[in-house]
């Protein structure tokens, strides 16, 4: 079986405290238009938008760009942010607005181009062999078939383990959306896994290519 | 697979495994970024706020196209309305690229076949221009509307690409994978050296391939040099790039030799004879060979159908149409959809003959060294004698050492060799292993071998 990592709580991918400047500083330093503030905001937040993004997308270049999108918006923004100290959650809200606008804009470039771009699966380890990224691609391919709010409950609550109500909060929705929602993905999801051979040998705790 | 399934006690459990697995190999293969691409970013990040400043300044002029921005959105949104009704005839929205190919030919397999001993230019229609320079080994790997797929085997490139969010341009060099937005620049491998270099007059690309710490995003200016054989990979930027406005208060910036403007010129080619002209239509890369009568057109894209998890279908297609006519006949993208479909459905057999096919027919293409390696895997898949798994391994490391699928290459060679002939004589090629792969997939077999 390959070794999986256990879940990685958002709050665990950067220290809280780095070089001893809050939160709040550095919110009151941004809306100040402070260099420094952007440098240490991006330092601090920027880990969490790109893991979130990247594995959500499946790229690690797309969610390069969505971490600059995030950024600049939060530079635009930040003035708006009434409890400084919420700042982290302000950065998370914007990067998953910023996700639902990159993933509808790709679904509406397919519709528009009428092709089915292929799904490139482009994340940063790189330790899967052939078998391991074809897998995933497809799973991918199966989250590009979802609806853009379908994917992203999908996406929160099974890739960075949020919890249905943390999940509703952040997209702004009722729980028994959010629950709907999960549902239609779950469907999806066991449609794919009859179909999905390959899945067998991760589940026996093969892995891929490391006997 | 029936349209109805009724659940077995314990399907909920399997899905919910299976769901963790998956997820889990996600969250396994997505790791932090490191300090050097948080400073790219950081860098990146600094350039666009600069440029944002500079657009605010300019900002009333906005207001002034803001009656005549509300009219396209209108009419953006008059033509979907129509467009289902139109589907069979209307226009996609970004339209579809048509290319130039000048001093030289689009041959078989989409390779490009310089003529004059000048080079090759091929202009877009959108005007992004490729420039092989004299002596480069190219291949057209695919264009479409959203853009267009080109790969170096050999020899250096320059890439004036107009920017359009809408578009992908992607480079592939040697192992290396350059993903572009609009931008100019110059790329070069040397297949010998395995020295990978490219030099970026302007705008952005993303590299990924082997090199340490995942993907490189180069910024204006910069100069990225990859050593495979000395695992050195150099970042170096011209001095007059300094920062500007508030870019310029960014943190760390490069020590700096430089790359003189002049190395960025493409060269002068001058229209040899008529140009060939194509369009995604015909002519596009992965076209039969020449002399080969064109081969039935199918209503279903068979690399789109893969895309989607329809192996099915493309199984189905190639029953109908005949198996044999398909290996004798489809392009190198339709046999490679062909070989993957049927691995995935553990159609061995015909996986082989397709792979095979992609050799005999396509001889000198990146494909028929790929299909050396699936071979392989097919061999092995097929619980087959391992010493033919071997011998495929053997030449795709041969014919692709520093190719895409080496590390997976070479790590299946030592543990076959390990099985068979036992962990004494497996040690060369895990310390090789280790040497060339240390974050590979089978770095850990090989660390486990040595001690």
């Amino acid at each position: 079986m390959a070794v999986q990592n256990p879940d990685t709580p958002v709050s665990r991918l950067v220290p809280s405290d780095r070089r001893g400047i809050s939160d709040q500083e550095v919110a009151r330093g941004l809306t100040s238009g402070e260099a420094w503030a952007v440098a240490e905001a991006w330092h601090r937040f920027a880990p969490m938008v790109l893991t979130v993004a990247e594995r959500s997308l499946g790229s690690k270049s797309e969610a390069q760009d969505v971490a600059q999108e995030v950024f600049c918006r939060l530079y635009a923004k930040v003035h708006t942010l009434r409890e400084p100290a919420a700042l982290r959650s302000f950065v998370f809200s914007f990067a998953v607005r910023v996700l639902k606008s990159e993933l509808r804009r790709r679904k509406a470039r397919a519709w528009l181009s009428f092709h089915r771009p292929e799904t490139l699966i482009e994340l940063g380890a790189g330790t899967l062999d052939v078998e391991g990224r074809d897998l995933l691609r497809r799973f991918y391919g199966l989250l590009d078939r979802l609806s853009t709010e379908d994917r992203l409950v999908f996406a929160l609550r099974h890739l960075e383990s949020m919890t249905v109500e943390e999940v509703a909060e952040t997209m702004s929705l009722s729980v028994s959306t959010v629950k709907r929602r999960l549902a239609h993905g779950t469907k999806r999801f066991d449609r794919f896994l009859e179909r999905e051979p390959e899945l067998a040998r991760l589940l026996d705790g093969k892995g891929w290519g490391r006997s | 697979m029936g349209a109805v399934m009724k659940r077995a006690p314990g399907d909920g459990e399997r899905q919910s495994k299976a769901l963790e697995a998956v997820t889990g190999l996600i969250r396994e293969q997505v790791v932090p970024p490191t300090t050097a691409e948080l400073q790219y970013g950081l860098q990146g990040l600094f350039a666009r706020l600069a440029e944002g400043d500079a657009r605010r300044r300019g900002g009333r002029w906005r207001w002034s196209f803001a009656g005549l921005g509300t009219a396209a959105v209108l009419a953006v949104v008059a033509l979907a309305v129509v467009r289902p009704r139109l589907q069979t005839t209307a226009a996609p929205s970004l339209p579809a690229l048509t290319y130039q190919v000048h001093g030289g030919s689009l041959i078989a397999g989409g390779y490009l076949r310089e003529s004059g001993g000048d080079g090759i230019k091929l202009s877009f229609s959108e005007g992004t221009e490729f420039v092989l320079m004299p002596g480069t080994h190219g291949r057209l790997r695919s264009v479409g509307a959203s853009g267009a797929r080109i790969a170096i085997e050999q020899g250096t490139a320059y890439f004036q690409v107009t920017p359009n969010s809408g578009r992908t341009w992607l480079v592939d060099v040697g192992p290396f994978l350059v993903t572009v937005k609009g931008t100019v620049f110059t790329v070069s491998w040397d297949p010998l050296r395995e020295r990978f270099e490219l030099r970026l007059r302007r705008g952005r690309v993303a590299v990924s391939g082997p090199v340490s710490g995942g993907d490189i995003v180069l910024r204006d200016g910069q100069r990225l040099t990859v050593d495979l054989p000395g695992a050195q990979t150099l970042i170096t930027e011209d001095q007059d790039k300094g920062g500007k406005g508030l870019a310029g208060k960014g943190e760390g910036a490069h020590a700096p030799p430089s790359a003189t403007r002049a190395e960025f010129e493409p060269p002068r080619l001058a229209p040899a004879g008529p140009a060939e002209t194509a369009s995604p239509g015909r002519g596009r890369a992965g076209a039969a060979p020449a002399g080969r009568p064109a081969r039935t057109e199918r209503p279903l894209r068979w690399s789109e159908a893969l895309a989607s998890g329809d192996w099915d279908a493309i199984l189905a297609d190639a029953d109908r149409v005949g198996v044999r006519e398909i290996l004798d006949g489809a392009s190198s993208e339709d046999l490679f959809a062909l070989a993957d479909a049927a691995r995935y459905r553990r159609r061995l057999d015909l996986a082989r003959e397709a792979l095979l096919a992609q050799r005999r027919r396509f001889s000198a293409s990146t494909r028929a060294s790929d299909a050396a390696f699936l071979l392989g895997r097919v061999e092995e898949a097929g619980g087959g004698d391992s010493a033919r798994a071997l011998r495929w391994y053997d030449e795709y490391l041969a014919r692709a050492p520093a190719g895409t699928y080496a590390s997976e290459a070479l790590g299946r060679r030592m543990t076959l060799i390990k099985q068979r002939e036992g962990a004494t004589r497996a040690r060369p090629i895990a310390e090789e292993y280790l040497r060339r792969f240390p974050q590979g997939t089978y770095a850990g077999s090989a660390r486990a071998l040595l001690h």
